[in-house]
């Protein structure tokens, strides 16, 4: 019987080594890397590997390269080194983007996590037609994003749309929702919840739905209040799902364009334009594929970073 | 054993024999490709791709003029493709990057000037000559061809033309007591009479994909003589007749004749606030009352031109145009193609498909097209005092406008504009710092 304590044995384990010793010593003969057998199976992956590169790795390669370049969407242009990283980094507009994407993906993320969250607890519970509000609670994830947004632009763009009506007779006054560009933020954000919590619902859903039952009846005859279930009971054993949930959402988030594209197209006066709706604007728009290209890539570093942050929380949860 | 690896070895290498083979016919067959893929049609074709610019019955009617071509001896006949204009600068720069693309397209107004300066477009010299001898040539409104010209050659050939000009609500200025406004000083005593009924006088939007707000802001300049671009192509922006021009704007936003909302509506929620009855006066296209429709279209009418503080006429407009690439099966069958359907396209105006203007007088005066007062009116009265992009220094379009036409330096000028966010010399002075950029 090994002596180990769990922690040491979790250690061991995720280097490599068996918790109960060091295992069988490694074979002292050198192995052949190019054995007929090897060669063979390299051969065969290789059209695969081929194809993924193909299709994945050259048009990142080729984007790359663009960033490096002073091209247009025609012809490849001079290379400038990283005069378009440095030209994007000292522009004001990309700054203000890039702290409007943060906002609109910590909002994004938390506020559908939260409501998501909210209401898959609540479909848990026996309440009559459960399925039929699971069903229409999905609706805003499964209309398309340009049905809803137009839907939403039909709600509050002009003072006679619905919500400046209703804010107007609660006495709120003329509320220009899209116009100001506080309102025209919080509005985006809360666009945002409303078409991402059914992917949180559903995610969070499942995660509960592997919990066992008895664990919190335990709890409830320990004399767990509502509260203390949530916190020490429903967060911890939902948290490997939560981690995933957010990973997935912070990048749906960044990367959303339609969302505010169809919305607010970025104004008033570049208020809500995310990293996403700039780099577009600036490729497509503009015709500069350099600095927009690089404003992607910049983009995905640190979507990479996030991602591995959460990626490794995962993970801790998992050993855990 | 050895016996079972050799079998398998040798079936690997069967096996490998087979893909690796086939794969070699695959990618054999993959470059040889006949040869079909350039030449803006395949050979024996040239590719037509034109726009929907009309309602649902252009494209189907310019399908049938184009299919009605009968090229002759030795030239390509022509196939149509209706391209749409979500995401056609992508379309247009794909297809023409890699050599795939038409023969002879319509586009986006600035996109002939675009492709030109990457050497992908056929002067149309040779055609427009041509025409002088048929008379197509003179039967275009005054200054559209000259429109066309860049230092190569004539980049493209005028198709339809895309006006902004101002229209009021008849029943709403009778309402208000007022007559349609003849200079800026009536316009500002119209708009103030009209709201006092709760009307604005300044409709326009420029929010997502809505162009027009900076459109109007250009016509304002141009109006009082100024513009974006000097003589030599260069953009001036912050000159004292666009400063004067900005501050009238921004007098009408502070006294509440232009709709707060103005600043994000898309061309829909302009459409609505016409519907509404809360538009009394705009800035918009010839087609706004055909869009607007209903009860309404028929209150809608368009006012003469504005006089500016200082006498001047002008507004913005668009020649668009149709151009021909290098990249074509013949170029002496893109200018044919292209002298039989301006001889024939006639159709599209008169049977109302909802094109824009014509660039002919000869369809302009035909009895179908002078039965629609707003568009004879526009025709007569803008289309003469309009200027391009390229005012105040220049009547011709060039490369450099692309910098200003639905991008998103001209789109933040404007919403700080009709924001109040910014006076008018801090805004064009961004805007001048940003198309220098």
């Amino acid at each position: 019987m090994s002596t180990d304590s769990v922690a040491q044995s979790l250690r061991r384990a995720r280097s490599g080594v068996g918790v109960a010793g060091a295992g069988r010593p490694p074979d002292a003969r050198p192995k052949r890397v190019l054995s007929p057998r090897n060669v063979t199976m390299l051969a065969l992956v290789l059209p695969s590997i081929l194809l993924v590169l193909l299709l994945n790795a050259y048009p990142v390669l080729y984007a790359g390269v663009q960033s490096v370049r002073d091209g247009d969407l025609i012809s490849a242009g001079d290379f400038v080194g990283l005069a378009n990283y440095a030209t994007v980094l000292s522009d004001p507009v990309f700054w203000q983007a890039a702290r409007f994407t943060l906002v609109f993906t910590l909002v994004g993320v938390f506020g559908s996590w939260a409501m998501g969250m909210g209401l898959a607890l609540l479909l848990r519970r026996r309440i009559p037609a459960g399925g039929v509000f699971k069903v229409l609670l999905l609706l805003p994830w499964v209309v398309p994003v340009v049905v809803s947004a137009t839907s939403w632009n039909w709600l509050v763009a002009t003072p006679q749309s619905p919500l400046p009506i209703l804010a107007e007779a609660l006495g709120f006054g003329r509320v220009l929702f899209l116009a100001n560009p506080l309102l025209a933020q919080i509005t985006v954000c809360v666009f945002k919840v409303w078409i991402s919590f059914p992917f949180m619902m559903m995610m969070m859903g499942a995660a509960l739905a592997a919990v066992d039952n008895n664990v919190y009846e335990a709890a409830r005859v320990d004399g767990a209040s509502g509260a203390q279930l949530l916190r020490t009971m429903t967060l911890p054993l939902t948290a490997k799902s939560t981690f995933i949930s957010w990973i997935l959402m912070t990048i749906f988030c960044v990367n959303d364009f339609p969302t505010v594209f169809l919305l607010t197209g970025g104004g008033p006066v570049n208020a809500t334009q995310t990293l996403v709706v700039q780099a577009y604007r600036t490729v497509f728009l503009d015709f500069e594929t350099g600095p927009g290209v690089a404003i992607a890539f910049l983009m995905t570093v640190v979507l990479v970073v996030i991602s591995v942050v959460l990626y490794r929380s995962v993970k801790k949860v998992d050993i855990e | 054993m050895s016996m079972h690896a050799s079998k398998a070895a040798l079936s690997r290498r069967g096996f490998l024999g087979v893909a690796g083979g086939t794969a070699a016919v695959s990618a054999l067959a993959a470059c040889s490709g006949g040869g079909s893929g350039g030449g803006g049609g395949g050979g024996d074709t040239l590719k037509f791709w034109n726009m929907p610019w009309g309602g649902t019955e252009f494209n189907p009617r310019d399908k049938e003029i184009t299919e009605a071509y009968e090229p002759g001896d030795g030239l390509p006949g022509a196939v149509y493709q209706e391209i749409q204009w979500a995401n056609f600068t992508q379309t247009f720069s794909s297809a023409v990057a890699s050599n795939t693309g038409p023969a002879v397209s319509s586009g986006g107004g600035t996109q002939a000037f675009l492709f030109e300066s990457q050497g992908k477009i056929a002067y149309a010299d040779d055609l427009l000559e041509s025409w002088k001898s048929n008379g197509l040539y003179d039967d275009f409104l005054p200054g559209l061809i000259d429109a066309m010209k860049v230092e190569g050659g004539y980049a493209a050939v005028p198709y339809n033309l895309d006006m902004r000009v101002m229209w009021y609500n008849t029943t709403l200025l009778e309402q208000a007591g007022v007559e349609p406004p003849t200079d800026w000083p009536s316009y500002l005593e119209v708009s103030e009479a009209l709201k006092g009924i709760g009307a604005y006088s300044f409709g326009v939007g420029a929010g997502s994909g809505s162009f027009t707000g900076s459109h109007i802001m250009t016509s304002f300049m141009i109006n009082n003589g100024g513009g974006l671009f000097n003589a030599d192509q260069e953009p001036e922006c912050v000159t004292d007749a666009n400063v004067e021009a900005m501050e009238f704007v921004l007098e009408m936003v502070a006294k509440g004749y232009v709709d707060p909302g103005s600043v994000t509506y898309t061309s829909d929620n302009v459409q609505s606030q016409w519907k509404d009855r809360r538009f009394a006066m705009g800035w918009d296209g010839a087609g706004l009352a055909a869009n607007v429709g209903g009860e309404v279209a028929p209150e809608l009418a368009v006012n003469s031109p504005l006089v500016g503080p200082h006498g001047d006429l002008g507004a913005l407009y668009f020649p668009n145009n149709i151009m021909m690439y290098t990249n074509t099966p013949s170029q002496e069958g893109s200018e044919a193609f292209l002298t039989y359907y301006y001889q024939n396209m006639a159709p599209l105006w008169t049977e109302h498909t909802g094109i824009g203007l014509p660039p002919l007088r000869s369809i302009a005066d035909t009895p179908e097209f002078q039965s629609d007062v707003n568009a004879v009116k526009i025709i007569e009265e803008w289309q003469p005092i309009s200027r391009t992009w390229g005012a105040p220094g220049s009547d011709a379009l060039f490369l450099g406008v692309t910098d200003v036409d639905g991008t998103p330096a001209m789109g933040t000028f404007t919403q700080q504009i009709l924001s109040g966010a910014a006076t008018a010399v801090d805004a064009l002075t961004t805007l001048q710092q940003a198309l220098e950029g």
